[in-house]
């Protein structure tokens, strides 16, 4: 085997070498040297593997993202947190409150298609959707689990979030109301829509881990 | 060490935060970071020669991996998924850019092009004597398509046939590729040990 | 008593020096591509944010304590800047002032419990959060502007060609020379003012719980509006030509009616609270 052939296959080669070539090696210093320094190279290159470190900013920018994605996310509640009302879990309320914003606008929608704004019937026509809604309490539940979780964080907040929880109650309970006495009731409807977009900012807020 | 089995300083295995993160535990995103930021982080830096853009392609890659967290399963290794979605991640980076990932089939160089160094009594095998840091600036400056596969082979360990599949060509020019990047770092370093040499 | 007195000025004096001294001035410079996004955290202390020239972000912190540090992260086109409390950290030595000069393109979040808040002259869009901070927004075009607050107050001027959405629980919403394809506004128990031409064809909604409503509006302007309220009372300054609509109008508790071309759509809606459509 010439130099010249042996170089040709030389990329086949990989780790291992024929017979013929192994022949060649032996008697051939410039191709043994070759051969050699190349097998070098690609043993230090090994240790070039995991050998820098990025600077801190990228994992701060990584985990501003998962937080801004939503996958971080809230620990589990202290197991010794009371049930929460109707088996609801605190973390449950913000999708519950987007879910009746869709409801409602499902209904909303549907009374666009030309059904009477304000009839004089009680019941819904047919085909509309009607959340079957319980009246807001003043303070549920959730809403102690929350600003329990709060006083926890952030003392001096509690009673800011207490104050508007209340305030947003009320909002609830008001426009549920009206919205029970017409489910035919346009503006009615929007009123209950707002309240519980306030409901659902509160709690997105407070929950919030960029802010206290 | 076995992936199940990594441990970090503060006791958390590699197989505990990978199910923990699939909850949004933060503090276990972090410490799969941790575990895997160098590995992704040089790999990143060697492809693309670049601190800023290799951080950004870094941020990337885990920012994939950690979306797609929920659907591991464990039947590879993680370190394996996430290494190769941040080979995938530069990959497509390179092509965004429309920089060649790898040559096309054809030789660009050939043996005939390349000056010959004829072997002599003054010129030594590299066998021991390669520094590091300057392999390291030899890579940086192979041509992309040489540097990607060299990286991916060499440095990263990957077989011919992942590397083929990952960059879409074949294996006899990956294999090609793979040589002719070895004999330009063969070739820088012996320049520049000549040059040291003859410096007073 | 003369002793006393300056004795106590002396201490003032050392006082402030110290508080003084624990101030720290950090500054960050950040090339971005086109319209890049810039975000705020900053649980205490102020915020303030320009465009500036070019395609840099230059963000100058003034933290009050050692108990605070200043982070930061980026992408091409992503800046995020956050305080990091440390220990021990209240809303004094927790506090960080931002003056912050982006291009007039970027888009911007801010978050902030006390702030203030103060955003003007920009382009993109902006996402404001605030717990108990005032929110000043100003001299904005062509974004779209989300504003989230519990009990800070709002104020927004000179806004055209924008999106506008603001949910306060009890702060009172400012709207000053405001007009755009969307303005929306949803208050518990916060008060409304509008003071525009209702312009641009937009969809304007000013809802409220319990807070007033005031509306205040040229001769000219072109409008469809309803405007009622369940327990509170209702009144307009302006005779309204009658719509063809199921709303029926109650006097003294609801009104609607066109303006002009009726161009733009106007909801005034409070449950018990005052609603007031005024001449400008």
């Amino acid at each position: 085997m010439t130099c010249e052939e042996f170089k040709r296959v030389l990329p086949e080669l990989g780790s291992g070498h024929g017979i013929e070539q192994e022949e060649h090696l032996k008697s051939c210093c410039a191709c043994s040297d070759l051969v050699a320094d190349l097998n070098a190279i690609s043993k230090e290159a090994r240790f070039l593997q995991g050998s820098e470190d990025p600077s801190p900013w990228v994992w701060n920018s990584i985990e501003v993202a998962l937080r801004q994605e939503g996958l971080i996310r809230q620990p589990q509640l202290h197991p010794q947190t009371p049930a929460p009302l109707l088996g609801w879990r605190l973390r449950w309320l913000v999708p519950l409150a987007a879910t009746l914003l869709m409801v409602f606008g499902v209904l909303i929608y549907q009374r666009g298609t030309g059904q009477p704004q304000m009839s004089e019937q009680h019941s819904p026509p047919a085909g509309v959707v009607t959340a079957n809604l319980q009246p807001a309490d003043v303070m549920g539940g959730e809403d102690l689990q929350l600003l329990k979780t709060v006083g926890e964080r952030t003392p001096s907040m509690r009673a800011t979030y207490e104050a508007d929880l209340r305030s947003v109650n009320a909002y609830i309970r008001d426009a549920e109301q009206s919205a029970h006495s017409d489910p035919n009731d346009e503006v009615a409807q929007q009123y209950l829509r707002n309240a519980y977009e306030q409901k659902a900012m509160v709690y997105e807020m407070a929950l919030d881990r960029s802010l206290p | 060490m076995t992936d199940a089995k990594k441990r970090q300083g503060d006791g958390l295995s590699e197989a505990d935060a990978i199910e923990r993160a699939k909850q949004g535990d933060a503090e276990a995103f972090e410490s799969l970071y941790n575990l895997h930021k160098r590995r992704v982080y040089s790999l990143c830096l060697r492809m693309t020669a670049n601190t800023a853009a290799a951080e950004d392609l870094t941020q990337e890659a885990f920012l994939q991996l950690f979306r797609k967290i929920g659907t591991f399963r464990g039947e590879s290794a993680f370190s394996t998924w996430l290494h190769r979605m941040a080979v995938n991640v530069v990959l497509m980076q390179l092509r965004k850019k429309g920089l060649p990932v790898v040559p096309l089939e054809e030789n660009i160089e050939t043996e005939e092009e390349t000056p010959r160094k004829e072997p002599g009594a003054d010129d030594p095998r590299l066998a021991g004597s390669i520094d590091r840091m300057q392999l390291q600036r030899s890579i940086a400056s192979l041509p992309p398509g040489y540097r990607m596969i060299f990286l991916l082979h060499d440095v990263e360990g990957y077989e011919h046939n992942e590397i083929a599949e990952m960059v879409g060509c074949s294996i006899g020019n990956s294999k090609s590729q793979l040589h002719k990047a070895r004999m330009k770092l063969r070739e820088i370093l012996k320049t520049s040990r000549a040059e040291k040499a003859t410096k007073p | 008593m003369q002793r006393a007195t300056s004795y106590a000025v002396g201490l003032i004096v050392v006082f402030a020096a110290l508080a003084a001294a624990q101030t720290t001035r950090q500054e960050m410079h950040f090339k971005v591509a086109r319209r890049a996004s810039v975000s705020i955290v900053n649980q205490y202390g102020a915020i303030s944010v320009k465009p500036a020239p070019g395609k840099v972000v230059a963000i100058n912190a003034i933290l009050y304590s050692g108990k605070v540090e200043v982070d930061h992260s980026k992408g091409r086109r992503r800046v995020a800047v956050f305080s990091h409390l440390l220990e021990g950290a209240d809303a004094q030595t927790g506090r960080v002032d931002y003056e912050v000069l982006v291009p007039a393109d970027a888009s911007v979040t801010l978050h902030s419990t006390t702030g203030p808040l103060h955003v003007e002259k920009l382009r993109g869009d902006m996402m404001v959060e605030g717990s108990t901070a005032s929110v000043d927004v100003r001299d904005v075009s062509a974004g779209h502007i989300h504003i989230k607050t519990l009990n800070g107050p709002v104020t927004v001027t000179n806004v055209s060609d924008g999106l506008v959405e603001i949910t306060s629980v009890g702060g009172d919403v400012a709207l000053n020379s405001v007009n755009g394809s969307l303005v929306h506004v949803n208050t518990s128990s916060g008060k409304i003012h509008y003071d525009g031409d209702f312009g641009d064809g937009g969809d304007y909604s000013l809802t409220t719980h319990s807070g007033d409503i005031e509306a205040i509006a040229p001769a000219y302007a072109s409008i469809e509006v309803v405007a009622r309220s369940v327990q509170g009372t209702v009144e307009k300054d302006f005779p309204l030509q009658p719509e063809h609509t199921s709303f029926v109008p109650r006097a003294g508790s609801a009104f609607a009616g066109t303006m002009g071309e009726a161009a733009s759509s106007v909801k005034l809606l409070s449950f018990s609270g005052k609603i007031h459509l005024k001449k400008r």
